[in-house]
């Protein structure tokens, strides 16, 4: 799983949101915006950590169990997938 | 042919039905075009065996809207209307009823409100002041006429089924303006120029969402309250 470097996570009024730059395939209208652990989310990505990377950082910064962090790493990669910004294999 | 549009010199080829859509924009003055348009960078291709004229119109837009960022501006897909020496932008996805609004104010006003484009009028902030511009880029109608407005206020049109106006926070009216906009590029810097002119944009003038019937009503809804949203502004 990692970024295919055609969306740019960027601040727009406040918010963090995810741009798509020319070359992507976009599913959506516009932006993904993204919260705080979405946006931690993607910089872990973006250093090109996995699944597990992401799970750690969710169970270190929110009170959370395992099980859950990695439904939620799941789920927002998911996300990431369908809006294009990750190539699933 | 050296026109000047938007407060810029611009070097338009002639070929592809450009030259009578530039008539107004001719000009004799002297140095270097601020922005090249350049017909061999056209890419015909993608237009599926369209004509020579759509080719033209579309990728002469490309290049000048691209460049346009680097010089304080940016274009909004909208029916610009001026009414009293201010500019009114009404944007959206096709459908919405652009230019349908802004031909209901034309009904209302008379000839004090001018179309003065119905597609991609220019936008640019000088000395801390936005301006609306019309440009050669102006749609099927060809509605077009030269000029320099200061820019009151946009509002996006749906269709609803009654008439309502809301003010749009500025994550709201950024999210609106870069989907009415071009923004997709393929490099960072540009995007991020685009976003800083888009900053700028959503904090200084007012900006709208309307639903709408395409009915008197709602261009008096949206004359009222977008004149007295620019005279808060201090537009």
């Amino acid at each position: 799983m990692k970024l295919n470097g055609k969306f740019v996570l960027r601040q727009v009024a406040g918010n963090w949101v995810v741009l798509p730059l020319s070359d992507a395939t976009v599913n959506f209208n516009g932006m993904i915006k993204l919260n705080e652990s979405g946006v931690m989310l993607w910089r872990l990505l973006e250093q090109g950590k996995d699944r597990e990377a992401l799970a750690d950082m969710l169970t270190t910064v929110y009170d959370v169990s395992r099980e859950i962090a990695l439904e939620d790493v799941d789920e927002f990669l998911n996300k990431l997938g369908r809006a294009g910004c990750i190539d699933l294999q | 042919m050296l026109c000047r549009i938007a407060d810029l010199l611009i070097e338009v080829p002639e070929a592809g039905g450009m030259s009578p859509r530039c008539r107004e924009y001719l000009t004799n003055q002297q140095g270097g075009a601020d922005i090249t348009i350049r017909a061999d960078l056209y890419k015909s291709e993608k237009y599926g065996g369209a004509g020579e004229n759509t080719v033209a119109y579309m990728e002469s837009c490309i290049q000048f809207c691209r460049q346009l960022i680097h010089f304080d501006g940016l274009y909004l897909h909208s029916s610009a209307v001026e009414l009293c020496g201010k500019a009114y932008l009404f944007s959206g996805p096709s459908g919405m009823g652009k230019s349908t609004h802004t031909r209901l104010w034309q009904q209302l006003f008379g000839d004090a409100a001018q179309v003065f484009n119905d597609d991609k009028p220019a936008l640019r902030r000088l000395d801390g002041r936005w301006f609306a511009y019309g440009t050669p880029w102006c749609g099927k109608d060809g509605i077009n006429q030269n000029k320099k407005v200061p820019l009151a206020g946009i509002c996006f049109l749906r269709r609803g089924q009654e008439n309502t106006i809301r003010r749009l926070d500025e994550m709201e009216a950024t999210a609106r303006i870069l989907s009415q906009t071009m923004r997709r590029f393929r490099d960072v810097e540009r995007l991020d120029l685009l976003l800083s002119h888009i900053d700028k944009l959503v904090k200084e003038i007012p900006v709208y969402e309307l639903y709408n019937k395409p009915e008197p009503d709602a261009a008096r809804l949206s004359y009222e309250t977008m004149r007295q949203g620019a005279e808060e502004a201090g537009l």
